[in-house]
């Protein structure tokens, strides 16, 4: 059934495009679109630079979640570190992380180091404000229940704060793998020789917009596909959450 | 739960309790009865004076006292079963006894079947047999009890006084036992201290001179009657001492 209004679109664009209604040069037909994807993977073309481009994505993504995460605890839990941290981080949160890309260039050159630190800090952002909100919202009702059942204060951090705010981190993960696919993405646009964003902006220089499309669909249909395998192992793996049903 | 007010809570405060003894503390609201509690199990610290167990002066919680909180302290991500054995992981129990424990205190509060669910799929009932088996494998000195059968209803409540009773009878722990309820302050303690309003004092401390035996009829005998009445008439003349 949620399959119905997708369809209904893809009907009609196809639609337009056979009656010439809607010319080529504007965008090109979904039929053309699902051939230049067919043939992209059938030459086997996109994987080289899915690989490349998931693995920039990927380290930057996890980068921020094992850091943000131990950002986000440590200033809910210590208050030195909330005054010193917080500031910069506000600072941060409206900046356009891709806009800085040209700069991390400069500092870190044009290959996957820069690539990586601009989705690993745009990624950051929404971890680091999930687990601090989480974390400081843990009931001292369950640190208290915890210390009076023999839990050093040195364990509690593991012990209760961390399992108490796995559910508000997952949201914030959550929100990271999609920012984390968009920066990847346009960090590729830049002075890049492989990746689906290099493979976008090249096949949209050239004018092969069915090809360009085929590339979009195709982060399209793994961007939709990663968070439905990542939302059903959170239900697995946090079945004691009310959201799990 | 927070205490941010700087008011005097409680106001010299001495008592004493003997082991194995299971008093109950009843009170107006607000008059610092769940104060003095969260004093005992080290949570707060007392700005003056001291406060000691079995001669040692308490400095911060720890497991020699167990405390059942009204509600929400369960571990909302561990199972019931895993609840009941956190306090025996955290005391470096091998796997065999644990489990073994556990196993013996599931059946203790009657939770057999419900060991694998988490907290938020059992009923409040439940889940404080669950937190009161989980207080008891730590096996503390002193059981520390703030109104935990207050946000139950009526016949759940009863049950579950009736099981606390029998259990207190079986192992025999000291108890402190915070409550509202005048009816359950008499059904369970051995001794019933009635406070003053805030800043919270002893008022006095009734001793129960009746046994209440398993079984329901004591509730019907006067003797139970004019305990009531009596704890009833000091806590109604604190509330109308507050008011005016």
């Amino acid at each position: 059934m949620k399959l119905v209004p997708l369809l209904l679109v893809a009907a009609l664009w196809q639609a337009a495009s056979v009656s010439g209604l809607l010319p080529p040069a504007v965008l090109p037909s979904l039929s053309s679109v699902l051939a230049a994807l067919v043939s992209l993977i059938r030459s086997g073309e996109i994987f080289p630079h899915t690989a490349v481009s998931f693995l920039r994505a990927g380290t930057g993504f996890l980068l921020a979640v094992v850091f943000g995460t131990a950002l986000g605890l440590a200033m809910a839990r210590l208050p030195a570190i909330q005054r010193g941290v917080e500031p910069i981080l506000l600072s941060i949160y409206p900046v356009p992380k891709p806009a800085l890309i040209p700069l991390f260039m400069v500092w870190l050159g044009i290959g996957d180091v820069s690539k990586i630190t601009v989705i690993a800090l745009s990624c950051l952002v929404p971890v680091v404000i999930s687990s601090f909100n989480g974390a400081r919202a843990v009931d001292d009702l369950l640190l208290w229940s915890a210390r009076a059942r023999g839990t050093p204060e040195h364990r509690l951090l593991w012990r209760v704060v961390l399992p108490a705010t796995l559910p508000q981190i997952a949201t914030g993960v959550r929100t990271a793998i999609a920012i984390a696919l968009i920066v990847m993405v346009s960090s590729e646009f830049i002075s890049s020789e492989h990746g689906l964003g290099y493979l976008i902006f090249t096949y949209g220089g050239v004018g092969s917009d069915d090809a360009m499309l085929a590339v979009v669909l195709y982060l399209t249909a793994i961007g939709f596909l990663i968070d439905w395998v990542y939302v059903a192992g959170l239900r697995r793996l946090l079945a004691w959450h009310a959201f799990a049903h | 739960m927070r205490f941010s007010e700087t008011a005097l809570a409680l106001d010299s405060i001495d008592l004493n309790v003997a082991e194995r003894e299971f008093v109950t503390i009843v009170g107006p609201s607000g008059c610092g009865k769940s104060t003095l509690l969260y004093l005992i199990g080290g949570f707060l610290k007392p700005t003056t004076g001291t406060l000691s167990l079995r001669g040692k002066p308490i400095i911060g919680p720890g497991p020699d006292r167990g405390i059942v909180f009204q509600r929400y302290s369960l571990f909302p991500w561990l199972t019931a079963r895993r609840n009941i054995s956190y306090g025996l992981e955290e005391l470096g129990v091998a796997r065999a006894d644990r489990e073994r424990i556990v196993a013996e205190h599931i059946r203790l509060v009657h939770l057999q079947g419900f060991e694998d669910r988490y907290p938020r799929e059992l009923s409040g009932g439940m889940q404080q047999r669950v937190a009161l088996a989980q207080t008891l494998v730590c096996k503390p000195d002193i059981l520390l009890m703030d109104e935990p059968f207050g946000a139950l209803d009526a016949q759940t409540r009863r049950i579950l006084q009736d099981e606390m009773r029998r259990i207190w009878h079986s192992n025999t722990k000291t108890v402190l036992f915070v409550t509202h309820d005048v009816e359950e302050a008499i059904a369970l303690g051995t001794r019933v201290v009635v406070m003053s309003s805030r800043p919270g004092r002893i008022k006095e401390v009734i001793k129960r001179d009746f046994d209440v035996a398993d079984g329901d009829e004591f509730e019907a005998s006067p003797q139970f009657a004019a305990l009531k009445l009596r704890i009833w008439h000091s806590i109604k003349e604190e509330v109308e001492a507050a008011r005016s």
